[in-house]
């Protein structure tokens, strides 16, 4: 009987005709590939398995799906990996932020990430500006007028000059025309002890830093690096805009993106399955514990939404001097 | 006593059955990827986090942990039998380690690695559980003044590492600190000697650097000494598989300095097992009474390195217990996993959750005493690789060099890359240029000039910030003695007889 249902379907799935015609019946016959541009337990990566996670526990795919760690050059390794996997319709890539600046300043990254297959825009990742917690920068305001009467005395832990923290102090000074320096530690570790020893004032701490040094009472927030409060921020901190700075707020978007020429099928396979990930209690419980925003943005918008993002990046970096080739 | 109390609580903890056996578990695993270069605790715990989300969280940092501490012992073994490190943190190993290895005491140098790593491993763990909070409140003091200052006197140690041409020395040091500023620079965002190349934007791996000059260059060597007979002897004897009793007494102050040595650099963010292991020789050889002999096969000389390599991991782990911040890429992926598990790593630890952390902190006094009953039986084991003819043990290190090359980077650039360092290492070795300044110069150049770019920063460009705060000036005076110590030491031979001729090779 069940081999008799099997062979109908067969025989539906052959007269509806070979190829793309019925997008609702393709699902991936071999293991999925989810490409991030982190090695094992970093950012991108931990989101990928997260996901998966997702996928796996609520049973919303029958595919098994991998993550494939291309480091090299930030993201430039592993966009180029997806931009080669040209129609291939079981390779997915996870970008951050990250993916759109690199394009902007490497001449060694050959493909924008709006020119891979959109699929979901899934999370912000909303951060805290913050200070030790006996700082006398009691509001931003104090912060930001402290530095334009001493330009460059107070400091600000970072990263890269790319980040999305050296991004938000780019248009803060462009904006207020205060001063002050980033300075550039690798790792987050020494980014902490910077601050917790008294060695810079300020640095944006991401939201799932938050439970360890601001309800301990180490570090205090002065803003929410964030368009709209955060629900699982601190109540009393307001977000840059209602601190009194009218500017564009860096967000830090994660998703999901296809290679280039994705079959339209499987394209619509995977939309469907992202659109559901959002919506099991397994995810709702991720962003809580995590403090990231669900923001999902389907693949209609995806593509505006990442030039957006792109256009922002370049009048920031543009501000603070950074060599910008695309 | 509280920590007392702790402690004994924590010891009921780890001996319970589950708790006993995680630890082994991760003890047995970390020895396994500590001797396979490429494969590090970093990648393999952060592969095995799905695996432990249901686990309990005591039994699954228990076990990550000993991962952790673990592929730090098991890292020497292949660094003394056959040059090729299996761990960023045994390189330097290899110096004193190999060398004892081709005089017959392949078997004691395992073990004084094995004792050495046992006893240093538990004085960090002591450390850690008694002098926690006011340690952690000591490494923040730590600017990046103190750090440049540190890094500055660790590159001092050039000069004991060097052979009798200081002109030599200083080459290697520099082609070691160019390679290491290959790659994208982190505070403008520009890439550096990359020659257009995607795969050197994030620069070049450590370890490939250390198995083609090291491992590589060697094999290159003996094939070409056309060595009919085995290079290395092999122990015979219950007597010559274990350290004597001299060569444990020699190793008496480098188990103190290896311990000590690698606490403290462990505390430090960012500093991590492999420059501690690499001050800990250069300690060791400073205030040795025959430092000329250092290279040549002196159990002190393999003793202090793989002590600090586990002495670090008490120290690295003391500021994510206590104040949730990690020092390196192993205790990120650590911190994760308690995360992960609902647990918050900081301040609050020892007393809301006296489970896990005096847990952990007994299970790795347990875990130590698993790894020396464990890895001492495997010496006999182990040397028995030396039985191997040379004919199939040059192409096994080869290939496992090669896949471990690719493994880290994912390509086969990467391969290229160890194969030009083995070339390099050969041509090194050829014109009597001493690798051991290229390496050093390499793990300790970028964290130099980040620390001195820090400084400048902060101080808007004034130079001074090196000197004016205390501990950066101590260790900067520490730096010039020790950068003085072979001209005095040259002053006083001059006095004696006359100084040795330039070598000639």
């Amino acid at each position: 009987m069940a081999l008799l249902k099997r062979l109908a379907g067969a025989m539906l799935a052959l007269c509806a005709g070979l190829g793309a015609a019925h997008a609702e019946d393709w699902t991936p016959r071999r293991t999925v590939n989810v490409v991030v541009h982190t090695g094992p337990g970093a950012g991108g990566d931990a989101f990928a398995r997260a996901v998966i996670n997702v996928i796996e526990k609520e049973k919303l795919s029958t595919a098994r799906f991998v993550v494939v760690n291309k480091t090299g050059g930030g993201s430039t390794n592993a966009i180029n990996f997806v931009a080669s996997k040209e129609g291939d319709d079981t390779t997915l890539a996870v970008y951050a932020s990250n993916w759109t600046t690199d394009y902007l300043v490497q001449k060694d990254a050959m493909t924008s990430l709006q020119s891979l297959t959109p699929l979901a825009n899934l999370i912000f990742e909303p951060a805290l500006l913050v200070v030790r917690a006996d700082s006398p920068f009691k509001t931003l305001k104090d912060f930001i007028d402290a530095a334009k009467a001493a330009p460059n005395k107070y400091k600000q832990a970072g990263g890269t000059p790319l980040g999305r923290d050296a991004m938000l102090r780019h248009i803060l000074v462009a904006h207020t025309g205060a001063q002050w320096p980033l300075v550039s530690f690798p790792s987050g570790g020494e980014r902490l002890s910077a601050i917790l020893g008294g060695h810079v004032e300020t640095l944006v701490l991401d939201g799932s830093e938050v439970g360890d040094f601001i309800e301990s009472g180490k570090l205090r927030a002065l803003a929410q690096v964030s368009d709209v409060r955060v629900p699982t921020f601190p109540k009393d901190v307001p977000t840059i805009k209602e601190a009194g700075y009218d500017i564009r707020i860096p967000l830090q978007p994660r998703g999901i993106v296809g290679p280039p020429k994705m079959s339209p099928a499987a394209a619509e396979y995977y939309r469907k399955l992202f659109a559901k990930v959002i919506e099991t209690p397994s995810w709702k419980k991720y962003v809580e514990e995590t403090r990231v925003q669900t923001s999902y943005i389907a693949a209609d918008d995806l593509a505006a939404f990442l030039a957006k993002i792109a256009d922002g990046t370049r009048n920031a970096l543009k501000s603070a001097n950074i060599e910008v080739i695309r | 006593m509280d920590v007392i109390s702790g402690l004994a609580h924590g010891f009921g903890v780890a001996l319970g059955p589950a708790n006993l056996m995680w630890c082994f578990v991760g003890c047995f695993l970390g020895t396994v990827i500590g001797i396979i270069p490429g494969l590090g605790p970093a990648a393999t715990i952060a592969i095995l986090l799905p695996v432990t989300y249901n686990m309990d969280p005591t039994g699954g940092i228990i076990m990550l942990c000993g991962i952790y501490y673990g592929a730090k012992y098991g890292g020497s073994t292949t660094s003394i039998l056959l040059k090729m490190p299996g761990e960023a943190s045994s390189v330097i190993s290899c110096m004193d380690g190999y060398e004892m290895a081709r005089k017959g005491r392949a078997g004691p140098a395992l073990g004084i690695a094995a004792i050495s790593s046992f006893v240093a491993g538990t004085v960090g763990v002591v450390l850690l559980s008694f002098l926690a909070p006011p340690i952690a409140e000591f490494a923040l003091s730590f600017s990046s003044p103190e750090y440049f200052a540190l890094m500055l006197m660790g590159l001092s140690l050039v000069v004991l590492l060097a052979g009798d041409d200081i002109v030599k020395t200083v080459l290697s040091l520099l082609l070691g600190l160019w390679l290491t500023s290959i790659g994208t620079d982190l505070f403008t965002a520009q890439t550096r000697f990359t020659f257009g190349q995607i795969s050197l934007l994030d620069g070049i791996d450590f370890m490939s650097l250390a198995i083609g000059v090291f491992a590589i260059s060697e094999i290159m060597l003996s094939i070409e000494a056309r060595e009919r007979v085995r290079l290395l002897t092999i122990p015979k004897g219950f007597k010559n598989l274990l350290p004597s009793l001299e060569e444990l007494k020699a190793c008496r102050f480098a188990f103190l300095n290896g311990s000590i040595t690698g606490f403290i650099i462990g505390v430090l963010p960012g500093a991590g097992s492999t420059i501690s292991s690499f001050v800990a020789y250069g300690v060791e050889k400073a205030v040795s009474r025959h430092p000329e002999r250092f290279g040549t096969g002196v159990p002190e000389g393999l003793a202090a390195p793989e002590g600090a390599n586990n002495a670090d991991t008490g120290g690295a782990l003391l500021p994510v217990l206590t104040l949730g911040i990690p020092g390196g890429s192993s205790t990120a992926i650590l911190m994760s996993a308690l995360v992960l598990w609902g647990v918050r790593p900081g301040p609050l630890l020892m007393t809301q959750q006296p489970d896990i952390f005096w847990g952990l902190v007994a299970s790795m006094y347990v875990g130590n005493v698993v790894l020396l009953i464990m890895n001492l039986p495997l010496i006999g084991l182990f040397t028995q690789i030396l039985r191997v003819p040379l004919y199939v043990l040059f192409p096994i290190i080869m290939g496992v060099a090669i896949a471990g090359a690719y493994g880290v980077s994912g390509n086969m650039f990467g391969v290229g890359l160890l194969a030009a360092f083995g070339l390099l290492g050969y041509g090194m070795q050829k014109l009597g240029f001493p690798a051991a300044p290229l390496i050093l110069g390499f793990v300790l150049g970028d964290s130099m000039e980040r620390a001195l770019r820090q400084s400048l920063t902060m101080s808007n460009g004034d130079p001074s910030i090196l000197v004016a705060r205390p501990i950066s000036a101590v260790l900067l005076a520490l730096a010039a003695l020790i950068l003085l110590s072979p001209l005095l030491r040259r002053l006083r031979n001059r006095q004696r007889g006359p100084a040795p001729g330039l070598p000639t090779a």
